[in-house]
Order: structure tokens, then C-alpha cells, then sequence
């Protein structure tokens, strides 16, 4: 029970078994969307159709968001899961939006395969 | 639409919308003073001048510059200007065609008058990003990107505060963000001109 409560505040816990996570993909991604117009979306399915990859942060054009994704593995029950990281790149420093975990299965095998 | 020196503030515009309200409302008081120093007559020669020129003074600058604004913008797009990009700042708007390289601008103290010329009249762009102090005390409560045109320095802000913020805060990254890209498209659209 504790450590249920604990894993509230560890994002990289299993939600499931409260196992530490093991990253298995980190990848960046261009977002079309410009400073001063950010709509936040929830579902995996905008994701899907809008993110662009890219290779490293100099390569999102000024002013557009940027959208940094970590795929998640439980070691100990096989639970999988995305946490997309939106923030808009500016200069060194970045200004995060909102953090989005999903548990979607299309989701998954996209970051898998871009 | 003008290809002269760009003017910022039209000076007749800018003192009839401040004072002649003062001198309408100056001659309705001198008026009910003389004939109507009582009753409905008295009330209506003070109180509705004065009502008037109060919402002049808060609604009616901004009225005619968004109705001109919006004028402005129809004619670009009558003229075949493609509006890539359209900065609303405070006191003025910038409509950047990065294709045929031209800009647009229009003023707050000016709206009678737009300008609409070859961004290779634009002789230098940058960002200001306000910042001053030192340690814990830096940080900026203005982000603006500048522009000189024909020797006229044009200062667009994309945020400003009556407070003070730190260089990190995200008002601060949003404000040089949105510089940033409008520097950019602007440097884009010189290219273009050229």
C-alpha cells in the first residue's frame, strides 16, 4: 500500500507492480504546433498522425513545440508505456507544456517503429 | 497603402482623440451653464458628454484600429499578399509575406495609414529580450523584436509585464520565442526580396 502511494510520485514506477521502469526507446519528435497557439491533446491518436521525427533539438524550427517521448518497460510484469514530454524549445532552455503517460497499443508500436 | 517614410504616430490623430472629446465636453458645460443651469437639459449636456468621452477614450482607439486592421488584411489579400505570418502586438500589427518577401504594418496612432513594402527595405532585425540586473536580480519585464526600416527603429513587444520576471520564467521564454521566429521570418522574407 505504501509503495503503491509511493509510485505516485516516481513517474518511471510501474503502476501495476511498482517496479522501477526500464526505458527502452527515447526519441524526439516535432510538433506542428506554434508558440502562442498550443492546443493540448490527450489522445495517442493526434500523436500518432502529428509527430515528426527528428534527430536532435536544433532540428525543430523556432517557435514550434517539440514533444520528447520515453518508452517505459516493467522488468517484472511486461506493463509498457509512453510519457510524452510537450515543451517548446527556446534558445538553450525549454518551457515544458504538460507531460502525458499512455498506455495505447498503437501508441506504443509507433514510438517502437519511428 | 503607402510606400513613403514610415510615420508611427500621426500627431492630429493622436491629440484630436485626446482632446476633442475635452473640448466637446468643455462646450456642452459652458452651454448648460448659460441655459440650462437646471433640470434634464443640465443632466444631459454633462453627464452624456462626459460618459461618451470616457468609452472614447477606453473602446474608441482600439475600434478604429481593429476595424482598420481587419481593413488592411482584406487588401493585402485583394493585392495577392499571402499572409504567412501576422504579429498582433501592442499598438501594432506586422503581416509578413515570406514568399514574395514584403511586409505589412499598421499603427495604433496611425491606422489611417498602412504600409506595405519589400522586406529588403528592412535594414536589420533583432531581439530584445529586455534583460537587466545581475545574480538573482536579473531578469526582464519586456521581449520585443525590433526592425529598422529606412533608418526608423520599430519595436513590436511580444510580452511585457508591469512585474519583473526571471530569464528562466515561462513568460519570459514564451515572449523571446515568439522574437525569435518573427526575426526569423522576417530575415526569411529579406532573402526572398532580394
Amino acid at each position: 500500500m505504501f509503495k503503491k502511494l509511493r509510485a505516485l510520485f516516481h513517474e518511471d514506477w510501474c503502476p501495476e507492480c511498482t517496479e522501477t521502469m526500464e526505458v527502452l526507446k527515447k526519441q524526439l519528435y516535432g510538433l506542428p504546433q506554434m508558440v502562442g497557439h498550443y492546443e493540448s491533446h490527450s489522445d495517442a491518436s493526434y500523436y500518432i498522425k502529428n509527430l515528426t521525427k527528428v534527430t536532435k533539438k536544433a532540428d525543430i524550427p523556432t517557435g514550434y513545440y517539440a514533444c520528447g517521448a520515453h518508452l517505459y518497460r516493467c522488468p517484472k510484469c511486461g506493463n509498457q508505456m509512453v510519457k510524452l514530454s510537450i515543451f517548446l524549445p527556446v534558445r538553450d532552455q525549454e518551457k515544458y507544456e504538460e507531460t502525458f503517460f499512455i498506455k495505447n497499443k498503437e501508441m506504443i508500436k509507433y514510438i517502437l517503429e519511428n | 497603402m503607402q510606400e513613403s517614410k514610415i510615420q508611427k504616430i500621426n500627431i492630429v490623430y493622436l491629440l484630436g482623440t485626446l482632446f476633442i472629446p475635452i473640448l466637446i465636453c468643455a462646450l456642452c458645460f459652458t452651454i448648460s451653464a448659460l441655459y440650462f443651469p437646471k433640470g434634464n437639459g443640465a443632466v444631459i449636456l454633462i453627464l452624456g458628454p462626459t460618459v461618451l468621452s470616457i468609452l472614447w477614450w477606453i473602446f474608441g482607439g482600439s475600434f478604429i484600429f481593429k476595424r482598420k486592421t481587419k481593413e488592411f488584411e482584406h487588401t493585402l489579400e485583394e493585392n495577392g499578399f499571402n499572409k504567412d505570418h501576422i504579429f498582433y502586438g501592442r499598438g501594432k500589427v506586422v503581416i509578413i509575406d515570406v514568399e514574395q518577401g514584403k511586409i505589412g504594418l499598421i499603427f495604433f496612432w496611425n491606422p489611417f495609414k498602412t504600409y506595405e513594402f519589400s522586406a529588403s527595405k528592412v535594414e536589420k532585425a533583432w531581439v530584445d529580450d529586455g534583460k537587466s540586473g545581475s545574480g538573482f536580480l536579473e531578469g526582464s519585464s519586456r521581449v520585443s523584436f525590433l526592425m529598422m526600416v529606412d533608418g526608423i527603429k520599430i519595436r513590436v513587444d511580444t510580452f511585457t509585464s508591469n512585474q519583473r520576471f526571471r530569464m528562466n520564467d515561462n513568460y519570459i521564454l514564451t515572449g523571446i520565442s515568439k522574437a525569435d521566429m518573427m526575426v526569423q521570418t522576417i530575415e526569411k522574407a529579406r532573402k526572398k526580396a532580394k
